[in-house]
């Protein structure tokens, strides 16, 4: 008897336990609203990886299942009774025969379909458009080399979120500045490593306007967990439009506003690390971020057209607040353009992490950022250092942040 | 009670330990050497355990071991050899570090063949038998020993050779060289009867003469242009002149290493007295390099021109703090002839101002690449 009074046995509370969460994974494969999903497949890249997976799976789910119901029955059926041990014989040539012919076919059925999709995900020669990805501990800077076709007459830079035109094909190029990431957006293509050193290229592509989440797949510190990134479809109409956005010249805030006042905040504070490019310092001279002297991985997000982004902190936390993030996330194809470019407007922006972030940023993303162990790296910080700013410094760069579109 | 392995790891697990013991003192008590250093006591412990529970898993027959009359032990070079190495690891320690290197190898060579002739004499009362014994304790040893030793001075004697020859004489002895060696080692194989005493005659008289040659070589010193680069420092990779080349002797293939050559962000062609850059993913020709701000970044250089032509990178200028003289900031590929490449590795932490904008040319060579740095 299992049950005593309606007590479960241990291993009765184990099994239905066991079955229970066996159960749950199995029907969590079944979310429709997965970002992160490699069987939702959003441009071709990723769509050939998930037409593998459709060969690959059930054939290895199969042999699997096969394997260990054998396992299973050869486990029962022959189970130490006390009956005597068989007459040990030497192999079965034909069963061995069978045994290594078969696997042999099954892994050259899979390995042709698997071969092929590498050398077509490798392909690079039909690039329309590049990208450089760098990797540092943990944010992604993008920046984009003068491509004058698509009206990128000087560089862009930026961090958290990679945008790019439909229906394009993308070249990545991949570094890193201090330790191996790893990039993976998994509805547009696979995951490819940015290793200090060397170029490695990925290919992106998007079917229609969206965007779409990733993370760092290479485990590379503290804050590898978040270590996001999302990669931003535009149309090419909007892409111009962001493209021109991004070049636009800086303008200082107007004399006599908080703003202002923000932008003297920064200039003393922040651009010890962070670029603002055409952010000219009082004497009128260009104000030149020295990351290299302060940052170990030698970068910090270039601020230029913050706004434009909706994310801050290596994509860690939103710029926009819950109603307006969910109003560009969940947007139509044809609207989605529109909604991104409109950027963060004062109503819509996440003041209370944006607020926290200034306040203490080690306190919410682990870094590497107490000046007291800083040893090992020459006194470089890894991650943004608490700056100890007043209230009052916060509320004027809050002010001074949100002119930066 | 111990036995000859047991004694070398007991003394090991205590010369870890007493250096782990010092390193955590005097140096750092949470660093790496330490964890090492304990960690090379415990594993060494851990084997004289094993070799005094196993006994060495050498143990005589009875049949081996015979008792007989004790013998005095005979003379022994190690003593003086020990005390030459004792006089090159101080001598080292004022000198150079090499000789101090060299020391320690014949004191520990030394030592062991001391302590091991030590042994063995007091195996037992037979004298042949301890020579077998000794033989099985160290022979495995010495020979492999004895031959890389003999290795390194043929290589060096070889090396010191090319040092002091021309290239093109250099080429010419090592092809005779070679050839001699085929010829006698053909001979030899065709020609049975001609092993032992000859091969002997011929190893040794090969030996002499690599000797005499080598020394020679060696006491000559380097050819010319190898003795004034060296002294001018000017096969170093770090050697640029970027305006006219004024040194004579350089490496023209300085960084041009394969590891390099495989992580190139855009290569700059110098073609038909032109200038022109290519990037990885775009297919035409491009005008602008963008490099992502400190960053090391590799950029190749391809010469496909007649004539010599180096890469030059203007990074601006800087003002010297203590003489306030503005002086240029750059850097170049050394020389690079005809069909040949160098890469540049650059690292750059910030951007060009307006004034002074980031660009490479190719001196003698029409138009610039501009460089960006975000």
């Amino acid at each position: 008897m299992d049950t005593v009074n309606n007590v479960k046995s241990p291993r009765r509370r184990i099994s239905t336990t066991l079955a229970g969460v066996t159960g749950l994974l199995f029907l969590a494969g079944c979310a429709t609203n997965a970002p992160q999903d490699t069987w939702q497949a959003k441009g071709p890249n990723a769509q050939k990886i998930s037409d593998l997976q459709w060969i690959v799976f059930p054939i290895a789910g199969v042999v699997g299942v096969l394997v260990l119901a054998l396992a299973g029955y050869i486990m029962f059926k022959y189970r130490d009774t006390g009956q005597p041990i068989p007459t040990q014989g030497h192999g079965k040539p034909t069963a061995e025969i069978i045994l290594t012919i078969v696997p042999a076919l099954i892994l050259t059925v899979v390995g042709v379909f698997t071969f092929r999709a590498i050398f077509d995900l490798a392909k690079t020669e039909d690039t329309e458009m590049i990208i450089n990805v760098t990797g540092q501990q943990w944010w992604w800077e993008y920046d984009y080399p003068v491509q004058t076709e698509l009206g990128i007459n000087t560089p862009i830079i930026s961090s958290g979120q990679l945008v790019m035109p439909v229906g394009t094909k993308v070249l990545l190029r991949e570094t890193s500045r201090d330790v191996i990431h790893s990039y993976w957006i998994p509805a547009l293509n696979g995951k490819k490593d940015a290793v200090p050193g060397r170029i490695h290229l990925l290919r992106l592509e998007a079917d229609k306007p969206g965007i779409f989440a990733g993370q760092c797949t290479e485990f590379c510190g503290l804050s590898h967990a978040n270590m996001r990134m999302e990669a931003v479809a535009l149309s090419k109409e909007d892409f111009a439009k962001w493209v021109a956005g991004q070049q636009k010249a800086y303008t200082s805030p107007a004399d006599g506003t908080l703003a202002k006042e923000g932008e003297t905040v920064f200039l003393n504070q922040c651009v010890r690390c962070h670029q603002v490019n055409g952010l000219k310092k009082a004497d009128g001279t260009p104000a030149l971020a020295a990351p290299d002297e302060n940052v170990y991985s030698g970068a910090a997000p270039n601020l230029s057209h913050l706004m434009s982004r909706n994310t801050f902190a290596g994509a860690m936390f939103d710029l926009l607040r819950k109603n307006c993030r969910s109003d560009v996330w969940d947007a139509t194809s044809e609207e989605f353009g529109a909604k991104y470019l409109a950027g963060v407007s004062e109503s819509c922006l996440n003041q209370t992490d944006l607020r926290a972030w200034l306040r203490n940023a080690p306190a919410m993303k682990p870094m590497y950022a107490d000046p007291t162990k800083l040893t090992k790296t020459g006194g470089k910080y890894r991650g943004m250092p608490n700056l100890g700013l007043t209230e009052d410094d916060i509320d004027k760069l809050v002010a001074y942040l949100l002119t930066l579109k | 009670m111990f036995t000859p392995s047991s004694k070398y790891f007991v003394g090991l697990t205590g010369i870890a330990l007493v250096s782990a013991i010092l390193y955590m003192f005097l140096i750092n008590p949470s660093d790496l050497g330490a964890i090492a250093l304990f960690g090379v006591a415990a594993s060494s412990a851990l084997v004289a355990g094993f070799t005094l529970f196993t006994r060495d898993n050498d143990a005589f027959t009875d049949e081996e071991a015979v008792a007989a009359a004790a013998h005095a032990p005979g003379a022994s070079i190690w003593p003086i050899v020990f005390a030459l190495g004792a006089a090159l690891v101080l001598t080292g320690m004022a000198t150079v570090p090499v000789v101090f290197i060299l020391g320690i190898g014949v004191l520990f060579g030394a030592g062991l063949e001391w302590t091991i002739q030590n042994w063995s004499q007091r195996a037992s009362a037979d004298t042949a038998f301890n020579s077998f014994a000794r033989e099985r304790a160290i022979g495995a040893l010495e020979y492999p020993g004895l031959a890389a030793v003999g290795l390194a001075i043929i290589a060096y004697l070889f090396s010191r050779v090319f040092l002091a020859l021309s290239k093109d004489a250099g080429t010419i002895f090592f092809i005779v060289v070679a050839s001699v060696i085929f010829a006698i080692g053909f001979l030899i194989a065709l020609k049975p009867a001609m092993r032992g005493k000859a091969t002997v005659l011929v190893a040794v008289a090969g030996a002499v003469v690599l000797l005499v040659i080598g020394g020679i070589a060696a006491l000559s010193g380097e050819r010319h242009e190898l003795a004034v680069a060296s002294e001018e420092d000017h096969y170093s990779a770090e050697h640029r002149e970027c305006e006219v080349e004024k040194s004579e002797h350089y490496d023209h293939h300085a960084n041009n290493q394969v590891s390099l050559r495989s992580a190139v962000t855009a290569t700059i062609f110098v073609e038909d007295g032109k200038l022109r850059a290519q990037a990885i993913g775009i297919k035409k020709d491009i005008d602008t390099i963008t490099i992502p701000r400190s960053l090391g970044t590799t950029v190749m250089f391809r010469n496909l021109d007649e004539t010599e032509h180096r890469l030059v990178v203007n990074l601006g200028s800087h003002t010297v703090a203590e003489t306030g003289v503005k002086e240029k900031v750059g850097t170049c590929t050394q020389l690079t002839g005809k069909k040949q490449e160098q890469v540049l590795t650059l690292l750059i932490p910030k951007p060009a101002t307006a004034e002074e904008p980031y660009f490479f040319e190719v001196p003698g060579i029409e138009g610039q690449i501009k460089l960006v740095v975000p």
